[in-house]
């Protein structure tokens, strides 16, 4: 039923679509209602009452932010009787509050500023005995109680945006406050989030505290650098010192409609400081002439990786970068089936559905962005989620209602499974449906370890369900059966109605696969690593034989979890060669590295459209205008699925490439604020089974590698599997993230 | 009705000042101007005005420490701008006042804050906290001038004086168990189902049953029916329980468990009013023994309460939230009055929780429990829910008693009539549906008005949906049987005669039109009665005239001291949620008692005795501040063809669409009420 209700607003005609609420349908026609704690993204919190309105017939004011409209109701927005009252609730926020603006951080874009002058509160006629409140910090936040106004938007994000739900109300009338819940101090993923919601200085970020007045920061609309969610974020940059350079000094967000996580907030400064010998570019130069590869990162704009190709293609080196060739093995797989070329979900879908399988990921850190989505899905749709990992996550609990713990390395066997389920009455091809007919399913069953009733209770809580989707972490792109997995994928996504987002690792892992012919890893010589291990590296990360800028001293464009082409911007001047620069003397010629912006590939869905032409902004209603969404490619489904494999045992000492909360890699590890946490995380049960114990130092053999880290036990931790940090390392992008391993003791 | 000296309450305006005591006049209304056995109160103030007992009540003080309550009580509070600051303004500039420091303009601006509080508070309290004030302000403007004028305290300022309040709201005021429903509202609607959950937990540790199944008498009192519809109160319940289980945590407890004190309760019955006692009593630090007669927990809700009207792996959650607390359970233990009197000596006290498990008689012609297909409601559910729950099969020799041929209870072919018109009638009917009947009759002595009043509207539609049969103003004269075994049935067919002289109309028998119906089973689902075995007779334990166990109805003791009785064999029967308040109370009760040997209520629920005599909800009050039309959402039902044979649940419950905007709906008709004893 979707009623559309018409009704009218200080005289003009609107409509209402269901669930909308009186205030909501005023700001989409342009009619200002004031309100002090309202946040688009979060339920109402109705705390501050100014959004009252009239209602004809109706004897009182009535709240617009939480009150849908009637058929034919005139609503009134402001009258004498109104002004009055919202005027008194400007009184009362001021009654006591610090006249400290001067040194206020939030001084100059305080809601509280703005709005007593808005309501032109020139006299206060209300007192009340002040409380002395002490200021609390909590790491990277600090909380100062008699700033705080206690609109709620801060616990409504943290709960309902976020899922750390780690502060709450502490109801007690006037001297009501913000307390972490259940702990002392705040524990939680310092996403910085309360902070860019706080409407006055209450929340603030310690590192920034009483460093500059917002009026003196330029700001620069960026995309994050850390993860493929493709944040929107824009960095505040100001001179450090009086002829000192700039900085940037804080990130912030449009937190209306969109968040961050703490290494998008906090983890800012990781902008090469380095400056290079004069001779580098020419030994630069040399490199990559005599070069048999160059191996990169797609910690890079699509730009940069058009230009390697154009390298590639002129000088015929090889490319080589794993992990956005897996990304684009696993597309192509999914493509031969699918018959296009681009995963049919996104950021929103997700925010929308009302059921998902996450399989393959701890999503929480490898990517914040999806599970802020998942929070939202699960918060104010209910939705049903059903997570299939071999590990739980504390941080996934109050989201997930399904743990579909699966042996390490049977992905292949999960997912043919999941498949199996959802494709039930699915009209298949024959050659398909044999698929399913010859599955062994005892076989799977007992090698998976995922029970029948664990997938007829799935199906059980999905049966409401209108939008589905199915995420796809990393552990089946680095699978070694990944072309199998993804054709099931692709599958599901055909004949269901599930949308299917595929998760990429890196910030522009995406866009990389998407411009760039890469060739498989070898272990040869001569190699230039680009932001990457080599010969000769060139790279933004310091200590290398040429630097380069790093993501935020850059302009140009990369391809999110979305599908979307986003532009970012130069925070921070740079002062040295760029890799344009070495194309040019190479003989790829182009001014400017964005003028290779609207020559991206076409045929890989890239439109064309020049950089500067690029649009970079949320609508006042949230509506992403950032970029543009990658046109769809057709591709020849010319797939066919193999019979299943042998599902792999994994025995003994297990560790799983993953990292804590704010790391994701070597230039988070650069920020200044991020906690380095670089323990090896593991259960009592993992310390008992490898034989150490907490705070030993431990050495961890896998592949041909070996690291030296400090065990810590971990009590959040179950299992037999232990978390080992790759931020501070470098890690072969091409491996499947679990690994045998041996871990001994270091005396 | 008691004489006042003044009072604003609920718009009467009774003014008695300067009149001698002996011509005061009445208040219409029960206030409580008796507070315990050995107060007297003074004076009574709240959300609709303000009355006094005493000609010396400081009314200057009364309204400071009416204002200071509303900072006290901070579950409710502290939620929005006008609230926050506004109550404690009132407060600020009361005190100042009372200390004999105030001036005119306080007056003024406790007036302003006082109507912007009015207008535009988040809750009732904020709206209604002004209230009593503004009205002694206006009716007693002299005695504050006076102090303002003479810069003088007022004239009790300083001394020791008992000021007793308490929070309620019309629904919680309704509710027999008195759960907190605007904070677990309020828990949905800020998707905080966690606090949702525990909000109900602390009156009402069932919360997937009654989220389930309640009869939800709240919804009767809920202040929105003012305006347009009630808020479905029932179905946001299950939210915060039905989160906790998908999401796989551990209980959220709403109190911490507090350590051993070395007291022992034994409880008898595993019900609902067993489970509520011994929750609570564990919580207090209580070791408590819970004996079950049956092989299963949970009582009637386990083995009367259909699957499909109340899945058992939901209740088994409650069940096992309240094992959670650290209660031992004894199953399969019947208890008699031997076992009673070695209780007395090794337990501190004992709770009565047996319920009514013996069907009552038709009390028609040849009513013969020998006669094959007479079947007692209780045992007839007894035996589909063992079966259907936890796979319980039928002895050959009950087979026989019963005409079965199986071992479950499967009626095809079979013509069954049920007795009755409550909710264990609906049971059996709808059970009977599901085992495959060829005809299912429900005979009722009344109309179809009282057996919705007397269920749910919901409970009686599903059961016509699913094909039961219901005869309307008909009762059972005779049972005919050959050779004792049951074949048809003689119905009386009734009318309602109005009563000229307009009292209640009267059923009486249309002569004549009599009928016979064949049947296989008759089940009687009249009512219950209690089985008391259990209570040594030496003990004497007073009854009730409808042989349930005696009690106050306030603190649940029996007629002998240490053995306590609730849920239906005290009141008789009843719904869980009665049984769950009663219990709840009587743990609060037993709790005090084992640690002093005193049966004693605490203030809370004195005031909460004293606020339901005077009832919250007015259903005449106009709400103002709320827009009208907003329409109740309805949780969706399977089809009748989906759910008919088979025990699925048949109310899905809200999405969380459906559940939020019914969440908004609510109106937080928080209330203060307070006594000067």
């Amino acid at each position: 039923m979707n009623k559309i209700i018409n009704f009218t607003i200080d005289g003009i005609q609107v409509q209402a679509q269901k669930g909308e609420t009186i205030l909501t349908v005023a700001r989409k026609n342009g009619i200002y209602i004031p309100t002090m704690c309202y946040i688009s993204k979060t339920s109402p919190c109705a705390s501050c009452r100014m959004c009252v309105v009239e209602a004809n017939g109706v004897d009182g004011f009535v709240l617009s932010c939480n009150t849908p409209p009637t058929e034919g109701i005139e609503i009134t927005t402001n009258n004498d009787a109104l002004q009055n009252e919202r005027v008194n609730i400007m009184k009362l926020y001021d009654v006591n509050h610090p006249l400290e603006c001067g040194v206020c951080d939030k001084s100059g874009e305080c809601d509280l500023q703005n709005k007593t002058l808005e309501f032109s509160v020139e006299r206060q006629n209300f007192s009340a005995r002040d409380q002395l409140r002490e200021i609390k910090h909590w790491g990277l936040i600090d909380y100062e109680p008699s700033l705080c106004i206690m609109c709620e938007k801060c616990v409504h994000v943290c709960n309902e945006v976020i899922g750390d739900d780690a502060i709450e109300v502490k109801f007690g009338g006037y001297s009501s406050t913000i307390i972490p819940k259940n702990s002392e101090m705040l524990d939680c993923t310092f996403c910085g989030e309360c902070i860019a919601v706080c409407p006055v200085g209450a929340l603030t970020s310690s590192g920034f505290r009483y460093r500059a007045n917002a009026w003196e920061l330029e700001r620069v609309p960026a995309t994050c650098a850390h993860c493929s969610a493709g944040c929107p974020l824009e960095y505040e940059t100001r001179h450090s010192a009086i002829n000192g350079a700039d900085e940037i000094f804080r990130v912030k967000n449009n937190f209306e409609f969109t968040s961050l996580c703490g290494a998008g907030r906090f983890g800012f400064d990781f902008d090469n400081k380095q400056s290079s010998e004069a001779n580098s570019f020419e030994l630069a130069l040399k490199a990559i002439e005599n070069a048999k590869a160059i191996r990169f990162s797609s910690i890079i704009t699509n730009e940069e990786a058009h230009i390697l190709q154009l390298l590639k293609e002129k000088l015929g080196i090889k490319l080589f970068n794993e992990d956005a060739r897996l990304f684009g093995e696993f597309m192509k797989s999914y493509g031969s089936l699918s018959g296009k070329l681009h995963h049919s979900g996104s950021l929103d879908a997700i925010k929308h559905s009302d059921a998902a399988i996450v399989i393959g990921s701890r999503i929480a850190t490898d990517n914040p962005g999806v599970r802020y989505a998942l929070t939202t899905a699960s918060k104010h749709n209910g939705a049903k989620i059903v997570y299939a990992h071999p590990m739980e996550d504390v941080l996934m609990q109050n989201v997930i209602t399904q743990m579909m713990k699966y042996e390490v390395g049977t992905e292949e066997g999960v997912m043919a499974l999941l498949a199996y389920e959802i494709l039930k009455d699915a009209d298949l091809t024959e050659s398909e449906r044999a698929f399913f007919d010859d599955l062994d399913l005892g076989y799977i069953y007992a090698e998976t370890n995922i029970g029948e009733e664990e997938l007829s209770y799935m199906s059980k809580s999905f049966t409401r369900a209108k939008k589905r989707v199915l995420i796809i972490g990393n552990d089946l792109i680095a699978h070694e059966r990944a072309g199998n997995i993804a054709m099931l994928a692709a599958l599901i996504e055909k004949y269901s109605d599930f949308s299917l987002v595929v998760v990429p690792r890196e910030a522009n892992t995406l866009g990389v696969s998407l411009i760039n012919t890469l060739e498989r890893d070898e272990n040869i010589e001569n190699v230039v690593g680009y932001n990457a291990k080599g010969d000769f590296v060139i790279s933004s990360l310091g200590s290398a034989d040429l630097a380069i800028p790093a993501l935020n001293q850059q302009e140009g464009t990369v391809v999110s979890i979305d599908n979307r082409v986003l532009p970012t911007n130069v925070a921070l001047h740079f002062s040295g060669y760029t890799l344009n620069d070495l194309a040019k003397a190479l003989g790829v010629h182009k001014d400017e590295t964005t003028h290779y912006t609207q020559e991206l590939r076409r045929e890989a869905g890239f439109k064309g459209i020049a950089f500067d032409d690029l649009e970079n902004f949320l609508s006042p209603l949230g509506e992403d205008n950032r970029g543009y969404l990658l046109d769809e490619v057709a591709l020849e489904a010319n797939g066919e699925l193999e019979e299943l494999d042998d599902l792999p045992e994994f025995n003994g000492t297990i560790i799983y490439q993953c990292d804590p909360v704010l790391q994701f890699n070597n230039y988070t590890l650069k920020a200044e604020q991020l906690p380095k946490d670089n323990f090896l995380h593991g259960s009592a049960q993992f310390s008992v089974a490898a034989r150490i114990s907490d705070g030993d130092m431990v050495e961890i053999s896998f592949a041909k590698t070996k690291i030296q880290r400090k065990f810590k036990l971990d009590s959040e931790l179950k299992g037999t599997v232990a978390l080992n940090p790759t931020f501070d390392i470098s890690v072969d992008a091409g491996r499947y993230r679990f690994e045998k391993s041996k871990i001994v003791r270091v005396m | 009705m008691s004489k006042v000296y003044f009072s604003t309450w609920n718009g009467e305006f009774i003014n008695n000042i300067n009149k001698p005591q002996e011509e005061w006049e009445e208040s219409a209304y029960n206030l409580p101007a008796q507070y315990d056995s050995h107060r007297e109160s003074k004076a009574f103030i709240g959300w609709d005005g303000v009355a006094l007992f005493d000609e010396d009540v400081d009314v200057i003080r009364l309204a400071m420490e009416y204002a200071a309550q509303y900072q006290e009580y901070s579950e409710a509070c502290g939620r929005c701008a006008p609230g926050r600051w506004g109550g404690r303004i009132l407060y600020d500039q009361l005190d100042k006042i009372a200390r004999g420091e105030g001036s005119v303009a306080d007056l003024d601006h406790l007036r302003e804050i006082g109507k912007s509080m009015q207008i535009t508070s988040k809750c009732e309290i904020g709206k209604t906290v002004p209230n009593p004030i503004i009205d002694l302000m206006k009716h007693f403007e002299d005695v504050f001038m006076e102090c303002i004028n003479e810069q003088k305290p007022s004239k009790h300022y300083g001394d020791e004086i008992g000021y007793i309040a308490k929070i309620t709201a019309p629904c919680t005021d309704a509710c027999p168990s008195h759960v907190d429903i605007p904070a677990y509202i309020e828990g949905v609607r800020d998707l905080r189902m966690d606090d949702s959950l525990m909000a109900t937990r602390q009156t009402m540790p069932l919360a997937h049953v009654c989220g389930r199944v309640c009869p939800h008498p709240c919804e009767d009192a809920c202040r929105r029916t003012n305006l347009d519809e009630p808020i479905s109160i029932m179905s946001l319940k299950r939210l915060g329980a039905d989160w906790e289980t998908d999401h796989g945590y551990d209980f959220f407890h709403p109190m911490e468990k507090k350590p051993s004190i070395g007291k022992r309760v034994a409880v008898i019955g595993a019900g609902p009013a067993g489970l509520t006692t011994a929750y609570y009593l564990a919580a207090e630090g209580i070791e408590v023994d819970v004996y079950e007669e049956l092989p299963v927990l949970g009582g009637e809700v386990a083995v009367g309460v259909p699957e499909y009207r109340m899945p058992i792996d939901k209740y088994n959650k409650d069940i096992e939230c309240v094992k959670d607390m650290g209660v031992n359970f004894l199953v399969n233990s019947k208890i008699n009055a031997d076992d009673m009197r070695r209780f007395e000596s090794e337990y501190d006290a004992t709770m009565v929780a047996t319920g009514t498990r013996i069907s009552k008689k038709v009390y028609c012609d040849n009513e013969r429990p020998e006669i094959k297909g007479y079947w007692g409601a209780i045992d007839f559910l007894d035996k589909v829910n063992l079966y259907e729950k936890y796979g319980y099969t039928i002895t050959k020799a009950e087979q026989e008693e019963n005409l079965l041929t199986t071992d479950y209870v499967d009626l095809t072919g079979k013509i069954l009539v049920c007795v009755g018109g409550g909710f264990t009638s609906m049971d059996v009917v709808r059970c009977a549906i599901r085992a495959n009947a060829k005809k299912v009759y429900m005979i009722y002595r009344r109309d179809e008005k009282t057996i919705i009043k007397n269920t749910t509207y919901e409970e009686y539609h599903e059961a016509v949906e699913e094909g039961v049969e219901f005869l309307f103003h008909s009762a059972v004269a005779q049972m005919r049987d050959e050779d004792n075994l049951l074949k048809s049935l003689l119905v009386d067919k009734f009318e309602l005669v109005p009563d000229p002289n307009g009292g209640r109309a009267e059923l009486v028998k249309i002569e004549g039109a009599s009928y016979e119906i064949e049947a296989d089973y008759i089940i009687p689902a009249v009512s219950q009665s209690a089985d008391l075995e259990l209570l040594p007779e030496e003990w004497e334990i007073e009854k009730t005239s409808w042989a349930t166990i005696k009690t106050n109805g306030k603190d649940y003791m029996t007629s002998r001291k240490g053995i306590f009785a609730s849920g239906d064999c005290e009141y008789g029967p009843m719904t869980i949620v009665n049984a769950v308040g009663q219990a709840k109370r009587a743990a609060s009760v037993m709790a005090r008692y084992v640690q002093s040997g005193e049966v004693s209520l605490s203030d809370d629920e004195i005031m909460e005795d004293h606020l339901r005599k005077l009832r919250v909800y007015d259903k005449k009050e106009k709400v103002t501040g709320w827009l009208p039309g907003i329409p109740r959402q309805h949780s969706t039902v399977l089809d009748a063809e989906d759910r008919k044979y088979n025990n699925k649940e048949v109310k899905l419950g809200f999405t969380q669409e459906e559940a939020m905007s019914e969440a908004e709906r609510c109106m937080r008709c928080y209330y203060i009420a307070m006594v000067q004893a």
